[in-house]
């Protein structure tokens, strides 16, 4: 699969942008602020249905706006295809594909996998939980399409047993424990698989994690992995143990949705006792680990987008993450100056205030 | 602050009260959009007269006239509707529905001859739907006097009707009773290709030995 071009109107500061990508590398430079991110996101949405800035469907559509448009062009088994997404601030967002519309918006997942580096990555080391709960969805859902639509099923399933919780004002009855013991079974059934998908996907990674970071730091370092459920035995009587708790908290207190990735390195906790440094490199690990296991497993290479990381990383590193990346298409944004050396790039853009223009100096040879 | 609530009244007195009332009322209907209400709103008041009455008369006519049937609780112009009324029908079988729009789905299949136990909703907390607001007690209070052998929970196949069908389920097996659910799967008459994957997967699971 390869990118040809993308066009997005009203989304964030780009009002209409155009352009269109390399087959190896594209570089699209400029001042903070100015857009570059935005590009990435806008990419990055078509592939996943969401931001990987985490942010809502109403922050990405211009204030001037209702409505965002991000349309590209692929090339799949050499033949070409469009993608029209269509960000709605009301109603549905719709989905066209060679201009005809899809019944369900998740129905185009999987059709354009990609592989996002970003300065906020650090946060899935030194971040909370959720992060790298997210890291582990993410990387599932570009591995099995059931996984989007289990998360799906296990928020809704959350939300509606909160709701019960909070109804029942910290009171059981019979109502209430009836209702619960439905709502419980419906988790059991989502929240078990998907914490076994997690698990197993961390069995896969893990060494892979490893096997990159030495490669990275060039030395021996010990990195494990270890996905850490936050209830031992069966659920559903962990369930029935905790429910007291949770209805005097009016929340549920175990589940996939409480669960860690716990990152050890050299037997220490990374999040607490790594450096600053290491946390950016196990970050990078993850992210190269997720796009070769992705790989081999769907035997086609997500596409690597590349944002401003350089920045954040010293000399050593940016060579060594350079001599890692897989050769496939990329398309890396960068602030003014900061490219590093032997950074062959056929394209080069440069973005300021939302609009972008070919960049002739800017081009290496 | 300020320039919020300007353009808020601006907004509200663009028309005249009476013909942004009748927007208004036309915007709460399901599915209706205020851009839907306006268009709406505007082609009334542009019909004759006797016709925009006709259609007021039809609502209050509806209003008035019809009810739940007081058996099942499908929609019904007399006390018991006719479906419960036909002495044709088997007793002992009962579908039960979330609304009465699924009966109707129910009855074009031709298949099903028992009789119809209408729920008028889904568990749904967050909607504020708990079983006292479902039409469960009037169901259980069915089961003898009608002698039911069989109970077919036909709640939709989403996460709210599955966990209804599975709290009936709870109530009803210790009574007793047969306590079916309706299969999932693929369409008839369809390609394997076009079936979206969640519910090729659950055909697969479900998948049943050839006789």
């Amino acid at each position: 699969m390869v990118l040809r071009s993308i066009s997005i109107e009203d989304f964030r500061n780009h009002a209409s942008t155009a352009l269109e990508f390399d087959r190896g590398l594209t570089v699209v430079s400029g001042d903070n602020g100015e857009g570059k991110t935005n590009l990435l996101e806008a990419i990055g949405w078509v592939a996943t249905l969401a931001s990987f800035r985490g942010a809502t469907t109403d922050t990405m559509i211009n204030v001037a706006s209702d409505s965002a448009v991000i349309r590209v062009m692929i090339e799949v088994g050499g033949r070409e295809q469009t993608i029209e997404a269509q960000l709605n601030r009301r109603g549905r967002n719709r989905i066209l594909v060679n201009k005809q519309p899809l019944r369900k918006t998740r129905d185009l997942l999987g059709t354009i996998r990609v592989t996002v580096f970003s300065p906020d990555d650090l946060s899935l080391v030194k971040g909370g939980p959720g992060e790298r709960r997210r890291f582990l969805d993410e990387t599932l859902s570009s591995l099995h399409l059931r996984h989007h639509a289990d998360r799906a099923d296990l928020d809704r399933v959350l939300r509606q047993r909160n709701t019960v919780l909070k109804q029942a004002a910290g009171r059981r009855g019979g109502d209430i424990d009836a209702t619960l013991d439905v709502w419980d079974t419906k988790m059991v059934q989502v929240a078990e698989r998907i914490a076994t998908d997690r698990e197993h996907l961390v069995e896969c990674l893990s060494p892979v994690v490893e096997e990159v970071y030495r490669s990275l730091v060039e030395d021996s370092t010990r990195v494990q992995m270890n996905y850490r459920r936050s209830w031992t035995g069966e659920l559903t009587a962990v369930l029935a143990e905790v429910r007291d708790e949770d209805i005097k908290r009016r929340v549920t207190t175990v589940g996939p949705h409480r669960d860690d990735l716990e990152i050890v390195l050299n037997g220490f906790a990374s999040r607490t006792h790594a450096s600053q440094g290491e946390q950016r490199t196990i970050a990078l690990a993850l992210r190269l680990a997720s796009q070769r296991v992705i790989t081999t497993t769907i035997g086609d290479e997500p596409i690597v987008l590349l944002d401003d990381v350089f920045s954040e990383l010293d000399e050593q590193r940016t060579r060594a993450l350079m001599d890692q990346l897989p050769a496939v298409q990329t398309i890396l944004t960068t602030a003014t100056g900061s490219i590093p050396e032997g950074v062959l790039s056929s394209l080069h853009y440069r973005v300021s205030n939302g609009l972008v223009e070919p960049d002739e100096a800017g081009r290496s040879a | 602050m300020a320039s919020a609530d300007c353009s808020a009244e601006r907004k509200r007195y663009v028309y005249e009260a009476p013909v942004q009332d009748l927007i208004d009322e036309l915007g709460k209907m399901p599915g209706i959009g205020p851009k839907s209400a306006q268009r709406i709103a505007f082609h009334l008041l542009k019909l004759p007269a006797q016709d925009a009455l006709k259609l007021s008369h039809a609502i209050a006519r509806a209003k008035e006239l019809v009810r739940f049937c007081s058996r099942c609780f499908n929609v019904s112009a007399h006390d018991v509707c006719h479906l419960c009324a036909d002495s044709r029908r088997d007793d002992g079988v009962l579908c039960v529905v979330e609304e009465p729009r699924d009966v109707v789905a129910i009855e074009k299949t031709q298949e099903f001859r028992g009789r119809y136990h209408v729920l008028q909703g889904c568990l749904n907390p967050i909607e504020g739907i708990g079983p006292e607001q479902l039409r469960v007690s009037e169901l259980l209070a069915r089961l003898e006097p009608e002698n039911v052998t069989e109970v077919i929970l036909s709640t939709n196949p989403n996460i709210e009707g599955e966990a209804t069908a599975m709290y009936l389920g709870r109530l009803l097996r210790p009574l007793g009773i047969t306590v079916t659910r309706i299969a999932s799967g693929l369409p008839v008459g369809g390609d394997l290709e076009y079936a979206d994957e969640l519910t090729l997967g659950r055909a697969l699971e479900h998948r049943r030995a050839l006789d």
